[in-house]
């Protein structure tokens, strides 16, 4: 009991700490998300963004613990601990890198709202790739009160988990 | 403490999915498994462990296993991994 108290004492106590948009568009719950590693919330829980933009930024300090080489999705470690993942799109990581540019590497320390990366928004889709990025908390059991926003268009860097 | 080699197979390597499979298997078991590559070590029931090593198709990934259920635990992954 006291481990839990101190970690909430730690965490700020009352205040929460926000997880704010890597890419701008329609904020959807993961229930929307025609993947069930993703509906089912095997990797996690979250929410997930239809892009409008064709770029993704840091949603938190932190450090980039994974860059896949395929460039399709990324993982930042937040300072206070959230691992955060953003997968772009469905079934992306078959295009092998195409499409994608990344700006950062794995391992490298990256700030909000820092460029990670850029991605064809029009010509993925136009290959039949449902773009829809998953926003997952993969340490989904240390925050048993997270929230999400969802059911609006939102803005780059607008809060959208509340962990 | 049992031990597997893995080679992947997954013309992508170890991305979310593959990674997934073998974190949900993991969380199955009391006992500790981890996976070794290019000396790095990664915890299987940590998601982003797994998918941090960056191995790629043909890598070779060692599997340890250790504590009461390892046999049960090494028995299980492997049959994730061999169904693939």
């Amino acid at each position: 009991m006291f481990e839990t108290l101190k970690k909430h004492l730690k965490r700020g106590g009352g205040k929460r700490e926000e997880i704010l948009a890597p890419v701008q568009g329609m904020a959807v719950p993961l229930s929307e998300v025609n993947d069930p590693a993703f509906n089912q919330e095997i990797l996690g829980k979250g929410m997930a963004i239809i892009p409008s933009k064709g770029r993704i930024v840091s949603p938190v300090d932190g450090v980039l613990s994974v860059m896949f080489e395929t460039m399709h999705a990324v993982s930042i470690t937040a300072d206070n601990g959230a691992e955060v993942m953003i997968h772009v799109g469905l079934d992306t990581v078959k295009l092998k890198g195409e499409g994608f540019h990344s700006f950062k590497k794995q391992g490298e320390r990256v700030k909000v709202g820092e460029l990670l990366l850029e991605f064809d928004l029009k010509g993925i889709r136009g290959k039949g790739y449902d773009l829809v990025t998953p926003v997952i908390i993969l340490n989904t059991m240390e925050y048993p009160n997270m929230k999400c926003h969802v059911g609006k268009q939102i803005m780059e860097l607008e809060p959208i988990i509340e962990l | 403490m049992k031990e597997y080699r893995y080679v992947v197979e997954d013309p992508m390597g170890l991305h979310a999915r593959p990674a997934s499979i073998i974190f949900i298997e993991a969380g199955k078991y009391m006992c500790s498994i981890e996976a070794y590559w290019d000396l790095q070590k990664a915890d299987c029931k940590s998601l982003l462990a797994i998918m941090g090593l960056g191995a790629k198709k043909g890598d070779e990934v060692v599997f340890r296993f250790e504590g009461e259920d390892e046999d049960a635990a090494y028995y299980a992954i492997r049959s994730v991994l061999d169904k693939r």
